[in-house]
């Protein structure tokens, strides 16, 4: 006869590291201090000022490149080429995860492959899709596709097989069929892990096709910074770090979002 | 397989007839190390339509296969489970349970988890929110319809568990420990609640519990097992009307004698398995 401490307490709301509304005013702190840092240094005069490039002369890049649209376009083409490239790897990947956890037969076939394959970095396919799609578009949306599949097969995966052995018991007591077993317990039961998965293998994604598009591209956010670097723009390449960042947290903080709010019903 | 849920609502609550089990001859094994390990061995019950039988007995006895074979989970096993002479082969919409663990859905209201319990049951659409409406009425949760089980408290949540179990109206409902992760307090209150809805309901409950005083205020007999492999030691009969004062002085006999009973064996073997620590010996 134990009295449960969780029992007495008030229900708690999902704790999350950081509100999407109202940045804390500490979250700017960093960076600030950063870029005055990053000021002073170039005001010091150790490095030439085409090496490093103050911010404000980055900002001022950023503002002329986004005037003259040009941001835009490379921002434009990277954008669609990660959300379309995450839409087929994830759908890829979250097919693949569901039929190696369903499937015990398909996980002994498949999961030692997957699992090697997992272990090689993205990057490291590049040169030999290089060889079989070129440079052109196909290639950076297989990049992105594979970037996205590894981490959602492994959080579906993990999703389902979670799913505890007792609500498979509940389900049989009342009867309910394959398909209601599905559709009201795995799928449910499995959005938190799958919301996961999403949000972990965009971020990838994003910084992966950004890589790519470093390699080899004719236009992106990755292309537009290895022609400044082959220009000698310094001033270019530091506004393409900072787009790539900017734009990497966003998706991450939305993703987060989307998270905590299709999981509300879940406990602290 | 069908079930008549409410189909016996025109019907005084005194005249049962179903939910009337028989076990016989239940011999239960598992495969432990690849060799068979015997759980359950020669169990014979009859359980009469309407009655409430609680079982008691050490833990690992074999009380949790019991209920798991006769509610269908489990369907390995030697001997014959019958429900009002229907064989059981699987689970049905006749027998339901409820385990230690809520087991309610963590993203389905209160509400929704009641309802899913309807979902194969032929009761129509329309009558559906009302009876749900009616049984959590019935375990005093009305007004949480909108709570998600992570904001109820554990008799709240075991409570919803009872509505759920109960909102098919089973013939037999079987009940694991469905107390154990209580408080004492809030213990006794669901166990009030508890005989207050058995009375009202009448289905054939068997209710598996490590409290003997519970055992007894809840039962009209308490099946008494011994462990290795379970075995029923004996059966008593608890014959008191609904509903009982716990201060009754044959319950208090009762329970001296019963926990009598389960400490006899256990005494013994504690004295046998008795270890001594060199480093606690006195000096
Ligand atoms: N799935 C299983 N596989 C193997 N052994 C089991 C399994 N379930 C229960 N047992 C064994 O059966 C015995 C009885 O278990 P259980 O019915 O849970 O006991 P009780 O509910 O009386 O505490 C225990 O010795 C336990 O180890
Ligand atoms: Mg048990």
């Amino acid at each position: 006869m134990t009295s449960r401490a969780a029992d007495l307490l008030p229900p708690v709301r999902p704790r999350r590291a950081f509100q999407l509304s109202g940045l804390p005013v500490g979250a700017l702190l960093a960076p600030l201090l950063l870029l005055g840092l990053w000021q002073l240094l170039c005001l010091s005069g150790v490095f030439p000022p085409q090496v490093l490039v103050p911010p404000s002369g980055v900002a001022r890049t950023l503002e002329e490149m986004a005037l003259s649209g040009e941001l835009q376009r490379h921002l434009g083409d990277s954008m669609r080429r990660l959300l379309l490239g995450f839409a087929i790897g994830a759908a890829a990947g979250m097919a693949f995860g569901v039929t190696i956890a369903l499937s015990r037969l398909a996980e002994a076939a498949l999961s030692p492959l997957f699992l090697t394959l997992w272990q090689v970095p993205v990057i490291a396919f590049v040169p030999m899709m290089v060889m079989f799609l070129g440079i052109d578009e196909p290639f950076k949306l297989a990049v992105v596709a594979i970037a996205a599949f590894f981490p959602m097969a492994l959080a579906t995966f993990d999703g389902i097989r979670g799913v505890p052995k007792s609500w498979f018991e509940v389900a049989k007591v009342y009867r309910l069929s394959l398909f209601q077993l599905i559709r009201r317990i795995l799928l449910p039961a499995t959005v938190p892990a799958v919301l996961t998965g999403l949000r972990v293998s965009l971020t990838r994604a994003w910084v992966v096709l950004v890589a790519a598009e470093l390699l080899a591209a004719d236009s992106g956010l990755g292309q537009m910074m290895e022609m400044g670097r082959q220009l000698f723009q310094i001033d270019v390449v530091l506004a393409g770090v900072i787009v790539t960042g900017l734009v990497g947290f966003l998706l991450d903080r939305g993703a987060r979002w989307v998270e905590s709010h299709a999981t509300r019903w879940r406990a602290a | 397989m069908s079930a008549h849920p409410h189909a016996r609502e025109d019907k005084p609550p005194q005249s049962v007839q179903h939910g009337a089990l028989s076990v016989r001859d239940l011999d239960k094994s598992f495969q432990i190390g690849g060799r068979p390990h015997k759980v359950l061995d020669g169990i014979n019950l009859d359980v009469r339509p309407g009655e409430f039988v609680s079982i008691v007995g050490a833990s690992g006895c074999g009380k949790s296969t019991l209920l798991r074979l006769i509610v269908g989970l489990d369907t390995d096993y030697s001997g014959e489970l019958r429900l009002d002479g229907e064989r059981i082969a699987t689970t049905s919409l006749d027998r339901g349970i409820i385990f230690q663990d809520h087991r309610l859905f963590p993203w389905m209201t209160l509400e929704q988890n009641v309802e899913l319990a309807l979902l194969n049951t032929d009761t129509p659409k329309d009558r559906r929110a009302k009876i749900v409406a009616d049984h959590i009425a019935l375990v005093n949760l009305t007004g949480f319809e909108k709570a998600y089980p992570h904001q109820l408290s554990g008799g709240m949540a075991q409570r919803a568990a009872i509505a759920r179990a109960l909102v098919t109206e089973p013939r037999l409902l079987l009940l694991d420990e469905p107390l154990g992760a209580l408080d004492a307090l809030t213990r006794v209150h669901v166990q009030n609640e508890l005989q207050r809805i058995w009375m009202a309901q009448r289905s054939t409950m068997v209710m598996v519990t490590h409290d003997v005083e519970e055992a007894l205020y809840l039962g009209d007999r308490v099946i008494v097992m011994s462990p290795n492999p379970g075995r029923i030691r004996r059966i008593v009969d608890v014959d008191l009307p609904h509903p009982r004062d716990r201060r009754s002085p044959l319950l208090h006999r009762l329970k001296d004698e019963i926990l009598a009973e389960l400490t006899s064996g256990a005494d013994a073997d504690a004295a046998d398995n008795l270890v001594h620590l060199p480093s606690r010996e006195p000096r």
